[in-house]
């Protein structure tokens, strides 16, 4: 399997979202001292946070690449209904790159 | 010979007869003819001209717009084609013609072995490895797709990603997906998503279904290179029902229909947020039935009699054994004191629980500090209050409070405004009063 580093050393969704799943299996085992719990708890808060803020990082864009005049690529946007997805102009949608 | 005046025909006489004796002829009527193709020309009109030929002869021919509607691939120079048609003569021409209704690649059988002798290359390359496969990311943020601006597939794919999904970002490289530039432009999109510029985590390359001869392009050995080279993960989707492209085996991840790949390329989002919600709320649980126990000791503890009144046991043993000593010998007296001595070091244990009750408080204290700092509604509802001052700031000593003052008191389901009658300094755990009653509303 190939490199999965996301960004700067923080860990991916599936990371952290499985961590947070470790963290509540070990505070319902009931084994942790109370410094420790509050300690994991805290962790899992912040990874929780972290979860929720990985979600909503991507921003609803529908882009089209063009060869553009000088033979760079260029990016368009494609308009799209936002609550079905169904394209506003079929205009949108042409060209080629090659 | 001569001529002879009634037996000579005009040219428009001579030539519909032969139209008619070629038209009417059930041997040029619907017959198969094989060929190569040459002059090919696509019209305006819809309709494709060519001329079929072989070695020693050429065949004028017409592919009407009625007919070739149906066609599953484009004509090029020089493919071999099986064709079903029939003879017409164009009289102001001169000329005879193959008019086509029905054309079928020949050769099918060839296309098929090198379908095959490719795929033997790759395995023995060790190019399809399950080893070699490409993990996706779960949760893609810019999705790039590589198939035809004007199909049904990215149509499907952005409707697909946005319900699941509705942030996703997606970038389609226009392809062409039949036709004479459809390989190059295939791998030319593929090679333009992966450039790091564009941060694409996932490609999906594909097309909607089609005939064979459609989805030929998924079999050519340059797209199926450009999946293995590509540095970023690949789902194949090309719609199919029986035999699957090549660019399946090649991919890291392979979809039936285009829909499908978006299926694969995207979780629901809403469900994401519910497992992170309920892993929370499970923790949160968690970390309130641990504080409960180490409550219920610490009031264990505080429940034991010696813990009570440890000096009211201490006194009642010390009455036995005034008791004893007056009633028993002399000899036994040194013994006795002994023992008494033992009971009196009872105090030190009594300040040993003390100690150690003390300290769990002050964790128990730590520990609901933390559960409010993260989530006061869910304090206020296991009935605990909060009170503010004035300015809304929470009161944390009494210090910051004076008798007569306004508080205001938050609870679960609303907030009262109050009045301090009263103050009470807490004292290890007893209470030393600075003034009467309690804060009344």
């Amino acid at each position: 399997m190939e490199k999965k580093t996301p960004a700067k050393g923080k860990p991916s969704f599936e990371k952290a979202l499985g961590e947070l799943e470790k963290i509540a299996e070990r505070l319902e085992d009931g084994s942790l001292g109370l410094e420790e719990s509050i300690a994991e708890f805290e962790r899992g808060s912040r990874l929780a946070r972290y979860c929720r803020e990985k979600l909503d990082e991507a921003e609803r864009r529908i882009e089209i690449l063009q060869k553009g005049k000088d033979g760079a690529v260029e990016k368009r946007a494609v308009r799209v209904k936002p609550d079905t997805g169904e394209i506003d102009d079929d205009e949108d949608l042409q060209g080629s790159l090659l | 010979m001569e001529p002879m005046e009634d037996h000579t025909y005009s040219v428009s006489e001579i030539t519909r007869l032969l139209k008619k004796s070629i038209e009417g002829n059930p041997e040029f009527t619907s017959v198969w003819v094989k060929g190569e193709l040459s002059n090919v020309t696509y019209h305006s009109s819809g309709h494709i001209y060519f001329t079929l030929k072989d070695e020693q002869a050429v065949l004028s021919s017409a592919f009407f717009k009625y007919a070739n509607k149906s066609l599953s691939f484009r004509l090029e120079e020089g493919m071999s084609v099986l064709t079903l048609g029939s003879f017409t003569v164009y009289e102001k021409r001169g000329n005879y013609q193959f008019i086509v209704t029905q054309m079928r690649l020949e050769g099918i059988g060839e296309l098929l072995k090198r379908i095959e002798q490719l795929k033997k290359r790759l395995l023995e390359e060790g190019a399809l490895d399950a080893a070699r496969k490409k993990e996706k990311p779960f949760l893609p943020r810019r999705i790039g797709v590589v198939t035809s601006p004007t199909g049904a597939a990215i149509r499907d794919i952005i409707k697909v990603a946005m319900r699941r999904f509705p942030n996703i970002e997606i970038v389609l490289a226009p392809a062409r997906v039949q036709g004479t530039d459809a390989v190059a432009s295939i791998v030319r999109g593929i090679e333009e998503l992966g450039r790091p510029v564009h941060s694409i985590d996932l490609i999906i390359c594909g097309r909607g279904g089609g005939s064979f001869e459609d989805l030929m392009p998924f079999n050519e050995e340059p797209v199926v290179r450009a999946i293995l080279a590509s540095r970023v993960p690949v789902i194949s989707a090309v719609g199919h029902q029986i035999d699957h492209p090549l660019s399946d085996d090649a991919a890291d991840y392979s979809a039936p229909t285009p829909s499908a790949a978006a299926e694969i390329a995207v979780p629901v989002k809403s469900e994401l947020v519910e497992e992170i919600d309920y892993l929370f709320i499970r923790a949160q649980t968690a970390l309130a039935a641990r504080m409960t126990r180490v409550a219920e000791r610490l009031s264990g503890i505080a429940a034991l009699r010696c813990f009570r009144n440890p000096r009211e046991i201490v006194a009642m043993r010390e009455l036995e054994l005034v008791d004893l000593e007056q009633r028993i010998s002399g000899t036994l007296k040194d013994r006795v004191a002994a023992g008494r001595q033992g009971l009196l070091a009872l105090p030190d244990l009594y300040r040993l629980w003390r100690s150690e009750a003390r300290e769990r408080r002050s964790r128990l204290d730590v520990a609901w500090g933390a559960v409010e700092k993260l989530s006061p509604r869910g304090v206020l509802a296991r009935g605990y209050s909060l009170a503010t001052d004035e300015r809304g700031r929470i009161i944390k000593s009494i210090r910051t409070v004076s008798p007569g003052g306004s508080i205001g008191v938050m609870v679960a389901d609303g907030s009262m405004g109050c009045t301090v009658n009263t103050i009470q300094r807490e004292v290890h755990g007893g209470k030393e009063n600075a003034g009467e009653g309690e804060a009344k509303l």
